[in-house]
């Protein structure tokens, strides 16, 4: 026999159940994320000494790249250390350096994401709105427009934001990020390593950010059309697993209560089920 | 400063085009053993793709 709860019921509950998972150092998303970029960092003179094949090299520098952005989510919601305790210094450290694989700077990552928070699915003010896409197939097609120079989606949207909310100084860090990468590029592609600089840089993070746009900002809010609360993002089976979509099956959770560490939203959401389907959340087959 | 980096961010198509997919396509040239067309080096051919396609990225906004 189901039970319907009071509106304040469901709140209460909810947030009780989130409040278990909060406060919880991961070390988890520490260790992966400053691992991650060891081990990528390491790839170059395991493979300019030839340790390594070039194309063993590209299939693990296309997963750290792919690895490499959640750890620093983590930090963008203070969870490894809000301002002011003793593990602030990780949460920056975390922060910053975990997502030198994807060339984005974590002031634009963290100033632009807490705008997506706010904004979920407007198509104004949501930085990852131009992630929109009819179905699978147009989300990765979308992704790469997106990363054209001249489009208004993607990247570029986030410069417009940062304008926006009077954060134009973050800029300059896109745009140091930007030059860095492609000087060392262009220095190791005229010192005859053209090859290994593609295929442990460029092209890893191409196909990165295709799988991080597709699997963090396009499936979980699917198919972006509603705003509020419990109707911005969606729980969902995902083809590829809980690990292989990295977590967001259960993205809603992360949406409702960001200052829960990511390996605990399958468990909160599994607990807090009941309430989501009282609030006429969208729990696709899962 | 700030023009200095947004001169260099609006010709990123064509810095990339030559300075980075230039010397990739020349080397990949080589290493196909692939000769160019009018006798010219493998790294000019694969300038001279490289630059017309940062240019062509440069006008029109777009790669592909």
């Amino acid at each position: 026999m189901s039970v319907t709860l009071t509106e304040k019921d469901l709140r209460k509950q909810e947030i009780a159940i989130a409040r278990k998972y909060a406060d919880r150092l991961p070390w988890e998303a520490v260790v992966w994320g400053l691992g991650n970029l060891l081990v990528w960092l390491s790839l170059w003179p395991l493979v300019f000494l030839g340790f390594v094949p070039l194309w063993l090299g590209f299939i693990i520098a296309t997963l750290n790249v792919m690895l490499c952005y959640l750890p620093s989510h983590e930090a963008q919601h203070d969870i490894i250390g809000r301002k002011g305790t003793k593990w602030r210094w990780l949460n920056e450290l975390v922060g910053h350096v975990s997502t030198i694989p994807l060339v984005l700077p974590y002031r634009v990552a963290k100033l632009t994401h807490i705008q997506h928070h706010l904004h979920a699915n407007n198509p104004e003010l949501d930085p990852d709105f131009s992630s929109m896409a009819k179905g699978p197939w147009h989300a990765i097609w979308k992704s790469i427009q997106n990363r054209q120079p001249g489009a208004e989606g993607g990247f570029n949207k986030y410069g417009d934001v940062l304008q926006d909310i009077g954060r134009p100084d973050a800029l300059i860090d896109g745009a140091l990020f930007q030059i860095t990468h492609f000087g060392i590029l262009i220095a190791l592609a005229w010192s005859g390593y053209a090859l290994e600089a593609a295929l442990l840089w460029w092209l890893p993070r191409q196909i990165g950010l295709t799988y991080i746009q597709f699997f963090l900002s396009w499936a979980p809010h699917h198919p972006a059309d509603k705003t509020g609360r419990y109707k911005d993002t969606r729980a969902f089976k995902s083809a590829w697993g809980n690990i292989g979509s990295m977590g967001m099956q259960y993205h809603i959770v992360h949406h409702l209560h960001p200052y829960i560490p990511l390996t605990d939203t399958p468990r909160a959401y599994r607990e807090m089920r009941y309430i989501l389907e009282q609030r006429d959340c969208r729990l696709e087959g899962i | 400063m700030q023009f200095v980096l947004k001169n260099i961010i609006h010709f990123m198509p064509l810095i990339f085009g030559v300075g980075f997919l230039g010397p990739l396509l020349g080397q990949i040239i080589s290493m196909l053993n692939w000769q160019a067309p009018l006798g010219l080096a493998p790294l000019t051919l694969g300038l001279i793709i490289g630059g017309a396609w940062g240019a062509f990225a440069q006008y029109k906004g777009r790669w592909i």
